[in-house]
């Protein structure tokens, strides 16, 4: 399983958005087996977090199975 | 872990208050609950920059899918999903007709949406309450609520609704409800460059389209005509009229539209008469044959 860390910038729904350390922009859809929930997500924006993740073949984004708040 | 020095420049908007009754400005509009809006999307004007269909995934943080030539035309969205509320259709319509030197061929354009029917099937269909209708008149899914069931996708006439297999849950378009709530006017049409997409009040909206209507058939494009205005093709079957409604110049089915759409609420009376009197024919005769045989 792959995992990024970043910071919360953009939440919609079950998708949002990360930016990583290198500036890099990460569209993520929060996948139904996730141990979290899409109302947790706002609570998320503008911290740093640990996402796991596998990637979407049909879609510019991933999807993300497992979301760890990381201390600021 | 440093914060880029992009990350700002990236995140959700922290203006201290939204300008009051932004869409006034952008479109004419006033939003306030309780009255109905829509879209009027004319065909005529569309060019195919799929703006909309941009600043639809922009403000609703969807995803782009893989680029990829469908090989049907030069459209690689393909169709509406869970994941594109706004999809611009490329249609080429008159290839080398007579009418046209052999190397042109005729573009229809038209930015297709979920249609915010005024008797919206979907939401007949709904078990769960997920799907409802919001205080401008428009359907919505909430997200924290639908089940994932599926009952509203093959209940939608149009085929706009659909089912996510990664978050298991029902999307479509929601006439940009969290923009309405704050007064904006919904990011497709805000974004249309032509006015092709047009936001407003259902009621005047109608009005614009028949003027508009009129002036197409007084220079000569007859072939011109409403889809989903009261009383024309698309607001058949129940469905009253719709809230985004279109200007066509082909026949619906060049763009994918059903000719007579009908509600499948309409089907259950029917239905349930069918099975009783079914029922009922099968007692008479297992009756008929017990008293028979005693």
């Amino acid at each position: 399983m792959k995992s990024i860390a970043g910071v919360v910038t953009i939440v919609q729904e079950g998708r949002f958005q990360l930016f990583d350390a290198a500036g890099v922009s990460h569209h993520f859809i929060l996948h139904h087996g996730a141990a979290a929930d899409p109302e947790q997500l706002p609570s998320l924006v503008n911290r740093h977090v640990r996402v796991s993740y596998r990637d979407s073949g049909a879609m510019i984004g991933h999807i993300a199975t497992d979301l760890r708040a990381e201390s600021n | 872990m440093d914060l880029h020095p992009r990350t700002p420049a990236h995140s959700q908007s922290d203006l201290e208050a939204l300008i009051p009754d932004e869409a006034e400005l952008t479109a004419g509009v006033v939003v306030r609950p309780g009255r109905s809006y829509g879209f009027f999307t004319d065909t005529t004007l569309c060019i195919g920059c799929k703006a909309c269909e941009v600043a639809c995934k922009e403000w609703n943080n969807l995803p782009a899918e893989t680029p990829a030539l469908t090989g049907h035309s030069y459209d690689n969205t393909g169709a509406l999903s869970a994941s594109t509320w706004r999809h611009v259709r490329f249609v080429e319509d008159d290839v080398r007709a007579d009418s046209q030197s052999p190397f042109q061929s005729g573009w229809l354009m038209m930015s297709d949406v979920c249609k915010h029917c005024h008797n919206a099937p979907c939401l007949e269909a709904c078990p769960t309450g997920a799907l409802f209708r919001t205080e401008f008149d428009t359907v919505v899914v909430q997200q924290d609520i639908c089940n994932g069931c599926g009952y509203c996708v093959p209940a939608c006439p149009f085929g706009v609704v659909d089912i996510s297999t990664l978050d298991g849950k029902a999307h479509k378009c929601t006439l940009c409800y969290d923009r309405l709530k704050g007064g904006l006017e919904p990011a497709c049409a805000k974004s249309c460059p032509t006015d092709s997409i047009q936001f407003g009040e259902v009621s005047e909206l109608q009005q614009r389209a028949r003027e508009r209507l009129d002036h197409l058939h007084h220079i000569g494009r007859g072939s011109a005509y409403l889809y989903g205005a009261p009383g024309e093709l698309g607001a058949t079957g129940g469905l009253e009229h719709l809230n985004a409604f279109f200007l066509l110049t082909a026949e619906p089915e060049a763009y994918n539209l059903p000719r007579a759409p009908t509600r499948p609420a309409n089907r259950v009376v029917p239905s349930l008469a069918a099975g009783l009197t079914t029922l009922a024919g099968l007692m008479v005769t297992a009756l008929a044959l017990f008293a028979r045989r005693s």
